[in-house]
């Protein structure tokens, strides 16, 4: 019997010489992306290409079974690569570079593939590919682990719901009262010492907090004027780090852990229901500036508050040493001794200040380091569930064919994530698009071919105008560079409008969204926005440009429809304004997977009756119209 | 969430490469992990994806006993051959590449026939691990696990379609959640589920949420009862039972009818399938002869999304128990792998 025999048993002769000649995409070489690609070669696909732009870390090894301590700071997708060669019988092209770059993958390079798998840790990320996915209609299996909890959601453009049909939970923000001045959990005092106080006194350019147009979280002019004061004061104490002036420490002590804290007691209001902080014993800073040792202290254990004091002392010293040396801005990172150091023993001080339990500098990293927990047999359960149902997406099962794009089913780890004591897993049908999607539903999409000669002397204005006859737009249109949520025109801000498409940085890969802003005047339909992506022709075109087929459209209006759309459990569209308003704990390299929409399922309900719920919620919502199709030229 | 409890035991170093499971299960578990040792029954596809994920977890030690060779084959489902390993024994060509997965691992070697073993072979172990194993293998392991009152893991695959049994005999499981509006009762919660103690635990910073930590005491049935008399009786609601996966009745047919070599035909495991369905009382409608076809063609067959499936889970469940994690599998676990469900039963 040969190699391929049991494979033909599963997918029958003809099916395997098709996936002989399949072409997969495996996004990421991580945790689930080590697992994709060993069960990819051997579930025997013609070529496996696979895209990394990380490089390995000891922290990888418990999982990325692939990867070795000799292979530590090497690149993921190439080593990942190399470790399978001897058991491979696929073409393997490994890629090390961001999946998101378009200079090195461009829609054209995603086009070669009749399957994308997603092994990602990062929503811009996910997103993206799923954006692309859309343009070609190329099936997705999207895919997330966090610890024990898992899922996957294969994505068949046109037929199901796409990525960001559901909206999905982002970071969590905290108002600027509650770090700056009312804190009540140890992760405040993190957000604190990590976003606030390190930024201040270790990067020279301090408009990351700035205190104007905030979410306060208060009206209390006197707390908002006293954070105010505050961060000017402590202009004063970057000042003492820059001159590296060892001396003058005490002075950012009592002004951190004292001063700013006795300020805070005499705004009466603040206290009437809280437990009221306590200010750092000067007894305590005294102490520890004059025994200040370098004793060695375990990170998993907890310091008394006089180690926290002293480690806090030693990390300034060393912070200020590198900041003289460096000449440049010293950023936080969790693998930074230093600063991991200064975070957590500031935070912790500010936490026994106000009353809250301290944490180990363990916990702290994981906190600051936005560090998800993660296993081998997660990743592989997942990977295994991908792989498993790309036979279905592809048709490929020679027993069970497959009828309809819902009846295909996602999947999660139900019992691990004690969301069932009666399935290890859970097996929702597919729902169809969510017709208020602005990625899979509100849109058509379409891909214009340029040459550069074009792009040079086509301007903004003549775009506008071509769109707007070709595709029959009324007068008021606006045009959106999607990379970067550029406005670039609409009908009160035409000052770009003179502008060649060069100047306006587009090109290859630009991404624009062309929407009518008017409507047919009834306030109730509009045309369907299209987003057109930008290639270079291969050879000349007349007149430079050649805009594709799209069919027409309409959409109702969008205000008339905001309400519905919170009922359709729709992300809210992206306001990056809004978001810096509010403190983050900004995205490290591991940013959870945003597997917590699976969690829709109410704990205490069984799989079947999950499943009839979303059965139910979808009869409920429209089926998607006709046109969702994706028009390519 | 680990608290200021440490064991010293655990090197700087450890903790470093564990990092991120020690954030999932604490010091205290990964510590215990390593003290355990595990004997893994056959290097089948299954046999790898287990081997692969307890060593990179840190388990104590790991004894794989494996007398097959390499057939081509296996080529297509296990990733520690290679084309030139063709007819060497299993363990010899996967050897050196299971030791380089993680050096702090213990893992030996014994090419031997686990029949061949004397009783008291297996006396050395915490926890035995069986795959792809034939029904008669699978009822002597498991009466010897029960004469030395050792966990045991029973798992295979049938093509799309794989099993897992587990024979705890008696466990004691702690499990932290978050209390819902009714708490929970101490008393049988089903026929080999009892909860034996619930304790109330407030969030330190979060005074408003309570959680209960649950112990529970799972009884499990050894492999040859769950096979010989399984009900579903009073355990499926109507619409559930309809709906349950044929995968089901004809994983446990397979089984009765595991002495029937080529001779084995559709109709005849329809039959058996059929008989089985009466006996769990579920309608004899769920089979389908796409299903029944399947079963016959994809017999005893390894496939690598299953393996890796059904290898995550009994690892994972491995190592919750030794760290005393989660609560255990219930005694029978089917996968079916073209919807991806995977039901749990206690038959
Ligand atoms: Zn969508």
């Amino acid at each position: 019997m040969a190699r391929e025999s049991n494979l033909i048993k599963i997918v029958g002769k003809s099916n395997y010489e098709k996936l002989r000649s399949f072409k997969c995409l495996i996004v990421g070489a991580g945790g689930i992306g080590c697992e994709l690609l060993k069960d990819c070669i051997l579930m025997e696909f013609g070529e496996i290409h696979i895209v990394d732009l990380d490089t390995i870390d000891l922290s990888n090894l418990n999982r990325q079974f692939l990867f070795r301590q000799r292979d530590i700071k090497r690149p993921k997708s190439t080593v990942a690569v190399n470790a399978v060669q001897y058991f491979n019988n696929s073409k393997l092209v490994p890629y090390q570079g961001n999946v998101m770059d378009n200079a090195q993958f461009p829609l054209n390079w995603f086009k070669q593939f009749d399957i994308i798998f997603n092994g990602l840790d990062n929503l811009a990320a996910r997103r993206y590919v799923n954006k692309m996915s859309q343009f070609l209609s190329t099936p997705l299996i999207e895919s997330g682990t966090s610890g024990f909890d898992g899922y996957i959601q294969p994505i068949i453009p046109g037929k199901t719901e796409c990525f960001d049909c559901t909206k999905k939970e982002t970071q969590k923000t905290f108002p600027v009262c509650t770090i700056r001045s009312t804190p009540s959990q140890s992760i405040h005092c993190i957000a604190w010492a990590k976003n606030f106080l390190f930024g201040q006194l270790f990067t020279f350019d301090n408009d990351s907090e700035n205190d104007n147009g905030n979410d306060w979280g208060t009206d209390d002019q006197a707390e908002i004027e006293r954070i105010k004061q505050e961060t000017g004061e402590l202009s004063a104490l970057k000042n003492i780090i820059t001159a590296q002036d060892e001396s003058r420490i005490e002075q950012i002590l009592k002004k951190l852990f004292v001063d700013d804290i006795e300020k805070l007691l005499q705004i009466e209001n603040l206290w009437k229901t809280r437990t009221k902080p306590v200010p750092l014993s000067i007894l305590i800073i005294e102490k520890a500036l004059h025994n200040n040792s370098g004793a060695h202290l375990n990170e998993n254990s907890l310091w008394t508050i006089e180690e926290q004091v002293n480690k806090f002392i030693q990390s300034i010293k060393s912070l200020m040493l590198r900041l003289k040396k460096e000449k440049i801005d010293i950023e936080f990172h969790k693998d930074d001794k230093d600063t991991l150091e200064f975070v957590a023993t500031a935070a912790n001080i500010r936490s026994f200040i106000f009353n809250i339990p301290m944490k180990t500098l363990f916990d702290i990293k994981q906190i600051a380091g936005n560090i998800i927990p993660a296993i081998a047999t997660t990743n592989a359960i997942i990977a295994g569930l991908s792989t498993l149902t790309s036979l279905r997406v592809l048709n490929l099962l020679c027993y069970a064919a497959t009828k309809s794009a819902t009846d295909l089913n996602m999947a999660f780890t139900a019992k691990a994530s004690n969301l069932s004591q009666d399935r290890y897993i859970s097996n929702p049908k597919l729902a169809p698009s969510n017709p208020y999607c602005p990625v899979s539903s509100r849109v058509n999409r379409g891909i214009i071919q340029i040459t550069e000669m074009g792009l040079s002397t086509i301007s903004l204005y003549q775009l506008t105008n071509l769109l707007r006859e070709k595709y029959i737009f009324p007068e008021e249109v606006s045009i959106l560079d999607t990379s970067d949520n550029r406005l670039l025109y609409d009908f009160d801000f035409d000052d770009l409008e003179g502008k060649k498409l060069t100047d306006l940085s587009l090109g290859e890969g630009s991404v624009l969204l062309f929407s009518d802003e008017e409507g047919d005047g009834t306030d109730l339909k509009f045309k369907k926005p299209i987003e057109f992506y930008f290639e270079i022709a291969s050879g000349p075109l007349e007149n430079e440009i050649l805009l594709p087929q799209i069919e027409s459209s309409y959409i109702t209006a969008r205000r008339s429809l905001h309400d519905e759309t919170s009922e359709q459990d729709l992300r809210e569209p992206q306001d990056k304004s809004k978001e810096d308003q509010t403190i983050i704990l900004d995205e490290d390299e591991e940013t959870a997977p945003e597997n917590k929409r699976l969690k829709r399922p109410l704990p205490e309900e069984s799989a079947d009756e999950v499943t009839e719920e979303i059965r139910k919620k979808n009869k409920i919502s429209e089926p998607p119209a006709e046109d969702n199709v994706i028009e390519l030229d | 969430m680990i608290t200021g409890d440490v064991d010293s035991s655990l090197s700087a170093d450890e903790i470093a490469l564990y990092d991120r499971q020690i954030r999932l299960w604490g010091m205290a578990a990964q510590a215990r992990m390593r003290l355990a040792r595990v004997l893994l029954i056959n290097l089948s596809s299954i046999g790898t994806e287990i081997c692969k994920n307890i060593v990179l977890s840190g388990l104590g030690s790991l004894c794989i006993l494996d007398s097959h060779a390499v057939t081509e084959e296996d080529l297509g489902s296990q990733f520690y051959l290679s084309k030139q390993d063709v007819g060497l024994k299993r363990l010899d060509a996967a050897k050196n590449r299971i030791l380089d997965l993680n050096p702090r691992v213990n893992v030996t070697f014994d090419v031997q026939d686990f029949s061949s073993k004397p009783l008291a072979y297996f006396k050395d172990f915490d926890l035995v691990i069986g795959t792809q194993l034939t029904k008669n293998e699978m009822v002597r392991l498991n009466e010897i696990t029960r004469h030395f009152n050792l966990p045991i893991y029973l798992t295979g695959s049938n093509g799309l379609f794989g099993y897992i049994f587990v024979d705890l005999i008696e466990f004691h499981a702690e499990e932290q959640k978050i209390k819902s509006a009714k708490a929970t009762a101490v008393g049988r919660i089903s026929d080999s589920v009892e909860v034996t103690e619930v304790v109330e635990k407030k969030d330190e910073e979060k005074p408003n949420k309570v959680y209960e930590i649950v112990k529970t005491k799972h009884t499990y049935k050894p492999f040859v009862e769950v096979l010989s008399k399984p009900t579903l009786k009073n355990k499926l609601s109507r619409r559930q039972s309809k709906r349950l996966s044929p995968s089901v009745p004809l994983t446990l047919a397979l089984f009765s009818l595991d002495e029937m070599q080529d001779e084995l035909t559709p109709q005849i495991l329809k039959n058996k399938a059929l008989e089985i369905c009466e006996r769990l009382e579920v309608p004899t409608t769920i089979l389908s002869n796409e299903y029944v076809e399947q079963f016959v063609v994809q017999r005893n067959v390894e496939f690598t999304p299953i393996s890796a499936i059904l290898g995550g889970a009994v690892a994972q469940d491995v190592i919750n128990i030794l760290g005393k994690r989660q609560t255990p599998l219930k005694s029978t676990t089917i996968l079916d792998g073209i919807t991806l469900d995977m039901p749990m039963f206690e038959f």
